[in-house]
């Protein structure tokens, strides 16, 4: 409250010179306001009683008339405005002035005031001076003694309720006045409140203009992310087969779908040589950027080019023909390359195939990989193991490959584990069962149907969220 | 040992046997297994001829990422010439282990008790 600085049209300069004293009622039944009250009071040189609630007042006031009344709104026993009514409507008692202390949370509290006969209102919380100003202005208006005949009747309608106020006009006056002053003092700390907005609007726009700036970085960065992660998943992509793949007398279909843009998985299959053709199926453990890095680093490895550091072919002594390194060694030789010590855990599984078309032999090493699936022209699928530890694993082991006779029409499936453990909402694994069933339901229509079809069931058995692993297929048909 | 508890291990001494139980029931996201890392190689740090069961009892989910992990300890523990041992762990993880043929690299054993017995 700011109202001690204020000029008060009632509380005049020659109250200070005036010090009288008085007895002063307070009606007041917090203790603790009506203690700090009361000390002001006395230390301004007047005598008070003190009265827990309206009715203790009444009696007080009965007992011994006071000069003034000061007294609460909300209190147990009588109200403030039954007090004052009661005051008010007592011939004897009416002249004595009746300060309301009220929190004025409702407008309607004036009317009810008035109506009640207040004849000043100060809000809560209050300062000791300012109450003490209105108490001396009340002082030296002497309320004239009024007879019922000279009452303003008052019908006021206020938040769609009508009022019928009657009060002498001195009170009404007065009670306006304070009122008035009330809204003054209000409207000066709404002034002030206001100011410090405008300095917080001002600091907040500031701030925005930070924050957009900042936002504009995470944009440009997140723009940026999103192109590198683009940009890896291009180069990712190389590492898969080509749009056409020509081999003679073979048949090639493959499906890979990555669970997050980049993957571990990848796949690839390609001529070495003029007999021989290399596939696999390579997938690094987890996801994301690492497992992605590290599957383009196998796949520099993995590639058909000719040369004398390839792992998969490297050229002939004195200009012979290229020679093509078995399975086997290509394991052996990659297990030493990736150590998963080195690289954070990381390892991966292989399974890693040369095909010799002329005569349909196809040997073929696992590093930790799923089972390949054999779809023999006449006859039950077969899933066909070679036991090997994932690359990285266990340093300097040999690999040990496997041989098979592929009969003209033949099929081989090669595939990450993301097919037989794709799993059910019900967290069910598809499992090797399911799969080979899936294969064989289709085997007699061509291999690119096969493998959709593998995938389709794959993709659906994982609804409603999608594989949570990345998915490849790779099927080849040797036609002998 | 430092006193400064595990988060992710419930560890015990049987003997003269380190008995590390994972508390986790899936052991699937990275930040999971980095965690898990962290405390494994605290456990095995600088102690020769350590004696590790881990203890997959609690474990129902497990991606295969944490056979990686698993790898490292296993060559961490016996290049100190300690002996690394597991126990405890469910079917569709042991398919997993199978499905990779680190079943034949690991030695792993029906429960603690069992394990406890091999060492």
């Amino acid at each position: 409250m700011h109202a001690t600085t204020q000029s008060s049209p009632l509380a005049g300069g020659r109250v200070a010179q005036q010090r009288r004293s008085v007895d002063v009622v307070i009606a007041e039944d917090s203790r603790i306001q009506a203690k700090m009250l009361e000390r002001r009071l006395v230390e301004a040189g007047h005598t008070v009683r003190w009265a827990i609630d309206g009715a203790k007042a009444l009696e007080m006031v009965r007992e011994r008339r006071p000069a003034i009344i000061i007294s609460d709104i909300e209190m147990p026993e009588m109200t403030g405005y039954q007090l004052c009514a009661a005051v008010k409507s007592d011939p004897l008692l009416r002249t004595i002035p009746l300060i309301l202390l009220s929190t004025l949370s409702d407008p309607v509290d004036i009317i009810r005031g008035l109506d009640a006969g207040a004849d000043n209102y100060v809000t809560k919380p209050y300062e000791p001076d300012y109450l003490l100003a209105r108490m001396e202005a009340l002082l030296d208006t002497p309320l004239e003694n009024l007879d019922e005949t000279t009452l303003v009747v008052l019908e006021v309608t206020l938040a769609e309720q009508k009022f019928r106020v009657k009060a002498p006009p001195q009170q009404v006056l007065n009670l306006l006045v304070s009122t008035f002053e009330n809204a003054v003092a209000k409207n000066k700390e709404l002034i002030e409140s206001n100011q410090s907005l405008s300095v917080a609007k001002t600091s907040l726009e500031k701030s925005n203009t930070i924050l957009t700036q900042l936002n504009e970085q995470v944009e440009r960065s997140n723009a940026r992310m999103i192109r590198d992660l683009h940009a890896a998943a291009k180069v990712q992509r190389s590492l898969l087969p080509g749009a056409a793949i020509a081999i003679p007398s073979t048949t090639v279909a493959w499906r890979y779908v990555p669970c997050q843009e980049l993957a571990g998985d990848f796949l690839n299959i390609f001529p070495l040589d003029s007999e021989h053709v290399g596939m696999f199926v390579v997938d690094v453990s987890g996801h994301g950027v690492p497992s992605s890095l590290l599957a383009v680093t196998i796949g520099a490895f993995l590639t058909p080019k000719i040369s004398d550091s390839s792992l998969l072919v490297r050229p002939g002594t004195n200009g012979g023909p290229p020679v093509v390194s078995g399975p086997a060694e290509v394991a052996t030789r990659l297990n030493r390359i990736f150590q998963a010590d080195e690289q954070a855990g990381l390892y991966f599984t292989l399974l890693y195939g040369v095909l010799h078309v002329p005569s349909g032999q196809f040997r073929f090493v696992s590093g930790g990989h799923p089972p390949l699936v054999r779809v023999p022209k006449d006859g039950p699928l077969q899933l066909i193991e070679c036991e090997g530890f994932p690359i990285g694993f266990v340093p300097d082991i040999e690999y040990e490959e496997q041989t098979i006779q592929l009969q003209p029409g033949d099929r081989l499936y090669l595939y990450s584990d993301g097919v037989p453990e794709a799993m059910s909402e019900s967290l069910e694994q598809l499992g090797d069962d399911r799969m080979k069933a899936l294969i064989d339901s289709v085997r007699t229509r061509p291999l690119e149907a096969n493998v959709i079809h593998l995938l389709d069931a794959v993709q659906a058995w994982c609804q409603p969220k999608g594989p949570l692993d990345d998915v490849s297929i790779l099927g080849v048909e040797w036609h002998g | 040992m430092t006193a400064e508890p595990f988060r992710k291990l419930d560890v015990t001494k049987i003997g003269k046997v380190e008995v590390a139980q994972f508390k986790d029931k899936k052991i699937l996201d990275e930040s999971v297994l980095d965690e898990l890392r962290v405390e494994l190689f605290r456990l095995i740090a600088d102690r020769p001829q350590l004696d590790l069961l881990l203890d997959f009892s609690n474990v129902e989910f497990m991606s295969s990422a944490m056979l990686g992990l698993l790898g490292q300890t296993h060559r961490k523990v016996n290049l100190l010439k300690g002996r690394l041992k597991m126990c405890g762990i469910a079917p569709p993880i042991y398919e997993v282990f199978k499905l990779t043929n680190l079943n034949k690299l690991f030695a792993i054993h029906k429960d603690a008790a069992e394990a406890l017995a091999k060492f």
